[in-house]
């Protein structure tokens, strides 16, 4: 049975598609302007979209003509926490263990 | 399948998470900070973490029962069992055990630590028995730092990805 978050770990696993929300990060795009960078067919890029969509990841507008798309942050939030949020345990443990050892070293 | 073939069947690196830093210290001086249950209420767990020891045996097979207290105010039990300890370079523990209300959370630690001029390169690897183990844990400490997000640098973050 798969989550949200698998289909949407599993949209992001294509760089493609990274690249993608990463010129959606800057704001919204219709597909010929987020074709442009890429290599790629029109159709090419809307089967990306499709499956950003289906994650939950973009968002594309109603107007019938440019229909442009934009990122939704809530759920790549989500993915991105899942992703950094151990790391950061151990990351922030190091933190704190320089922090310590500069003052031990201090007090010598 | 059971959890022996499962694990065989995932290489090690696929379920082990590994964290890096060259440490401004001489090599004895970080070992030492991971060898008295006085030094690791410095600084075990990220800001806001802190923890309470209930016993601390630094040596082979020799057991860490602590509480780890999260910022959210939710607890953690945990226990730790040293199973290789060679000083200055090696730490080998294991994490886990089935002592009640314990976190089911089992996974080896390796500590290694190499001198670099008058610094020191720390390796910190976490293998866990399955990739299922890896993000379940993955997931249940994100949780806990979830709140300190921002959209910000989820931006960073999807940049870098690319």
């Amino acid at each position: 049975m798969p989550d949200h978050l698998s289909v949407t770990l599993s949209a992001l696993a294509d760089p493609t598609r990274r690249a993608i929300l990463a010129r959606l990060a800057l704001g919204e795009a219709t597909v010929g302007e987020l074709a442009r960078p890429f290599a790629m067919s029109g159709p090419a890029v809307t089967k990306h979209l499709n499956v950003l969509e289906k994650a939950g990841l973009i968002r594309r507008g109603r107007d019938a003509q440019r229909r442009p798309c934009r990122l939704e942050a809530a759920r790549l939030k989500e993915a991105a926490e899942y992703l950094v949020g151990f790391r950061q345990f151990f990351e922030g443990s190091l933190d704190r263990l320089e922090d310590y050892l500069q003052e031990l070293q201090k007090k010598d | 399948m059971t959890l022996a073939a499962q694990t065989a069947a995932e290489p090690e690196e696929a379920r082990s998470i590994v964290i890096e830093r060259l440490i401004s210290a001489p090599r004895e001086l970080v070992f030492s900070a991971f060898t008295t249950a006085e030094h690791l209420a410095h600084w075990w767990g990220p800001t806001g973490f802190s923890i309470t020891t209930f016993a601390f045996e630094f040596q082979v097979g020799g057991v860490w029962r602590f509480v780890m207290h999260g910022p959210d105010g939710r607890d953690y039990q945990n226990r730790l069992v040293f199973e290789t300890i060679e000083p200055p370079a090696r730490i080998l523990s294991r994490h886990g055990g089935d002592d009640d209300g314990l976190e089911l959370a089992s996974h080896e630690t390796r500590v290694t630590l190499e001198p670099e001029g008058d610094k020191t390169r720390l390796t910190w690897q976490v293998v866990f028995v399955s990739i299922a183990e890896r993000d379940r844990i993955a997931r249940e400490y994100g949780a806990v730092e979830g709140g300190q997000q921002t959209v910000g640098r989820l931006a960073d973050y999807v940049g870098g990805l690319g």
